[in-house]
């Protein structure tokens, strides 16, 4: 599946035919050719707020990136970011937002730690 | 024979509000060595044995700790598991064990000892404080990753750490090829409660409310409160906390007398 707009790939062609005329046609632009057609890969990051407010600050997370090994890495005691909207603000998009009626308790009981906002990045890896 | 409890008033509201106790470095260093070439899993015979059960299970101060929180009569554990993990591990989720979490008493102490020092490499425990009463569907919680105020317990040789059961753990990331082992095992409680620990005045205090948890939602905090309050007035024998006990108001006659802890206000002046 292609992941940019067929013109940057037309454009790409249009380029190439010309180096080609040119004998300029070089192997970075078939390297530059793979990045346009490569299907992004999601990065997803579980920010777990005080509130339901984006600007509050953060209780847990936690980063799934598929891009690299799945190897162990210490654990961090801060967080990466202050709050979710910091971590808008570095390009981080929304995909779920916490659901009010969710967080429900009985009595003094709970089983949750914060408000659950999940947000993805698209990341190439060339 | 008889065990002494070594933990005072304010030492059992620091469990109350945390779930947990660390007794660094208390067991003896031949001991511990003795301990380093377990074979991992069960070791229920290891741990009834006299070896254990005198320098480990009694120790003055462990013991002395468990009687603090269980009472007198508590029963010693008849076995325990050898948690060993050698090569790096992406650790594991959070959880707590069994179908534990709920209520406010403290029944079980579970107890984690490490018979070496174990580093932020070697993939040490990690305990969320004050978790302990909040119980919690484990393989709901498995994408959890950082926590504010999470514990890892890199902590030197001989260390027992003793939990009130559901307080939520996990083996934390392992990037070492160092072999970490920890010996589990449980005391239960016989008898009632009733602030059977060191006291100096047979007055019982009001709880002392612990500082909020760095993790602590601010309507999580009032929970707290209510929960930790609860788990004092029960290991000392008291009935439930009511609404009006906690906020400590004053009757209509008093607050017209003016006793109070506030200076008397003057209201004939605007």
């Amino acid at each position: 599946m292609k992941t940019q707009s067929p013109d940057a790939v037309s454009l790409w062609i249009e380029a190439s035919r010309e180096k080609v005329k040119r004998n300029g046609f070089a192997e970075e632009d078939l390297d530059q050719l793979a990045g346009l057609i490569e299907q992004p890969r999601q990065l997803v990051l579980y920010l777990y707020s005080k509130s339901t407010n984006m600007r509050s600050p953060l209780a847990s997370w936690m980063l799934f990136d598929p891009t690299r090994p799945q190897e162990p890495a210490l654990q961090n005691d801060e967080p990466p970011y202050g709050s979710v909207i910091e971590a808008m603000a570095d390009g981080w998009r929304v995909v779920q937002f916490p659901v009010s009626k969710l967080y429900s308790y009985e009595d003094v009981d709970n089983d949750y730690l914060g408000y659950e906002f999940i947000l993805e990045k698209l990341k190439r890896t060339r | 024979m008889s065990i002494r409890p070594t933990m005072a008033d304010d030492d059992v509201m620091d469990f109350v509000a945390l779930g947990y106790v660390l007794l660094e470095g208390v067991i003896d260093e031949d001991f511990n060595r003795k301990c380093l070439d377990l074979e991992k899993g069960n070791v229920d015979a290891f741990v009834v044995s006299d070896a254990f059960t005198q320098k480990v299970l009694l120790h003055p101060n462990v013991a002395g700790s468990v009687r603090s929180l269980l009472g007198r009569d508590f029963l010693v554990p008849s076995g325990g598991h050898h948690h060993v993990i050698e090569a790096p591990f992406l650790g594991q989720t959070w959880h707590s064990d069994g179908l534990s979490g709920t209520g406010y008493d403290v029944t079980e102490l579970q107890c984690y000892y490490y018979p070496k020092a174990v580093t932020i490499e070697d993939g040490p425990t990690m305990i969320l404080p004050g978790s302990h009463c909040r119980a919690v569907d484990r393989e709901a919680i498995a994408h959890y990753g950082d926590i504010r105020g999470q514990v890892s317990l890199t902590v030197p040789a001989g260390t027992v750490a003793m939990t009130r059961y559901g307080i939520w753990h996990k083996a934390g990331p392992k990037t070492s090829h160092t072999r970490r082992g920890m010996i589990k095992f449980s005391y239960h409680r016989t008898a009632s409660p009733e602030r059977d620990w060191v006291i100096a005045s047979d007055e019982i205090p009001a709880y002392v409310d612990r500082p909020r948890l760095p993790y602590v939602t601010e309507v999580e905090s009032y929970r707290d409160r209510v929960r930790r309050a609860r788990t004092w007035r029960w290991l000392c024998g008291q009935e439930p906390e009511s609404t009006t006990r906690r906020m400590q108001p004053r009757t209509l006659a008093e607050a017209v007398a003016g006793k109070g802890q506030g200076p008397k206000l003057d209201c004939t002046t605007a």
